[in-house]
């Protein structure tokens, strides 16, 4: 363990105190990914469910907004109509995710915000995905957490997360890059020149290192050893959505979040 | 016509902010980035803050104004009021009307 990550020890011991469960489904629309992060994170919060790592499995292309990003700075119209990619809006902040099923792995973790209490903002991000930096490096990927909330290797980005806390909850998750297509992705998304200003680079598709390069391994291997790993540090139960939790974010995904009124919030 | 402004602060996160000039006064203002804000709701007392400051309001008065506005426990992560004023600046005094890579 490098001393970066020390100063989480008196933290750590945090996880296993709750017993962990793990959903993992079949594909599911990019909506009712959203709907779900929402209804799970306040399911947790209350109490009504345990601790839980949800992985996903995306059942069609889209491009994934922060709570906070205006659709118009972010995505190209055109390019998105031609290449059949729906514009959503997630309920956390940070950067727009370009996705195509078999190239994204992606995560959430939702758990009692007791576990990441005394810790910032900042540090809680790579505090969350200790597990996953180490998943990766059992992999063979020299990967590392840059903050504020990307994860990165020598070969370059890899990943990012996103936080939001509600509801007595934490809800934390993230996708990484497993393949990627560059052409298309800046066919899609804007990416402007003062975003680009402190990243040495002008360049968006070489900031990206997919893991699928890195590890040359099917994405299905990759995603299970990601699992194995949180099993191993913070043990992990099999368990499934309850009719009432997919119940209720199918509705909220048809009222909230393909509503134009919530994925144009920002115009 | 809308002027546009971006601030990245370095390690952190873009914020954009989008406004129009109404007989001297910011109008029509909309802020928007890649940052975290808690709770989200704080992102309204960031933009009430903005709408109706003089168009000659400095950086550091528009960060009064929304350091201000912002209610104790709102979280800014990866960016500040102060980054919020320099795009605002970029938008009065360059703000071409969004100008792309």
């Amino acid at each position: 363990m490098s001393t970066d990550t020390d100063r989480f020890a008196r933290f750590r011991p945090r996880w296993n105190e709750f017993d962990w469960q793990l959903i993992r489904t079949g594909a599911q629309a990019p909506e009712l990914h959203m709907a779900l992060d929402e209804v799970l994170t306040y399911e947790v919060g209350s109490g009504h469910r345990k601790p839980t790592l949800r992985i996903w499995e995306w059942a069609s292309n889209a491009v994934i907004l922060g709570r906070f990003q205006s659709v118009r700075n972010e995505v190209d119209p055109d390019g998105a109509a031609r290449h059949d990619i729906a514009v959503m809006r997630r309920i956390t902040g940070g950067g727009a995710m370009f996705i195509e099923p078999q190239n994204a792995i992606t995560y959430s973790i939702y758990a009692p915000d007791s576990l990441v209490r005394g810790l910032s903002f900042i540090d809680s991000y790579a505090f969350m995905d200790e597990w996953v930096i180490q998943g990766l490096r059992s992999l063979g990927v020299e990967a590392e957490y840059v903050p504020i909330n990307d994860i990165s290797s020598t070969a370059g980005k890899i990943g990012g997360a996103a936080q939001t806390r509600r509801g007595g909850a934490v809800l934390h998750h993230v996708t990484m890059a497993y393949d990627m297509d560059p052409a298309k992705m800046l066919e899609v998304l804007r990416i402007g020149r003062e975003k680009l200003s402190d990243k040495g680079s002008v360049s968006a598709n070489k900031r990206v290192a997919p893991l699928r390069q890195q590890t040359q391994l099917p994405r299905q291997v990759v995603v299970d050893r990601l699992v194995e790993t949180f099993a191993d540090l913070r043990g992990l139960t099999g368990g499934e959505l309850t009719t009432a939790e997919l119940t209720r974010a199918e509705a909220l995904a048809k009222e909230k979040f393909l509503s134009d009124e919530w994925r144009y919030l920002l115009p | 016509m809308p002027l546009h402004g971006e601030f990245k602060q370095p390690g952190g996160k873009l914020v954009v902010v989008d406004l129009e000039l109404r007989d001297g006064y910011l109008a029509e203002v909309h802020v928007s980035g890649d940052f975290f804000l808690e709770p989200p709701e704080a992102l309204d007392d960031i933009v009430a803050a903005l709408t109706g400051a003089p168009v000659d309001a400095s950086e550091d008065d528009l960060a009064t104004r929304i350091d201000e506005a912002l209610a104790p426990d709102a979280m800014l992560i990866g960016f500040d009021a102060r980054g919020v004023g320099k795009a605002v600046r970029r938008a009065v005094t360059d703000g071409s009307p969004r100008e792309r890579l």
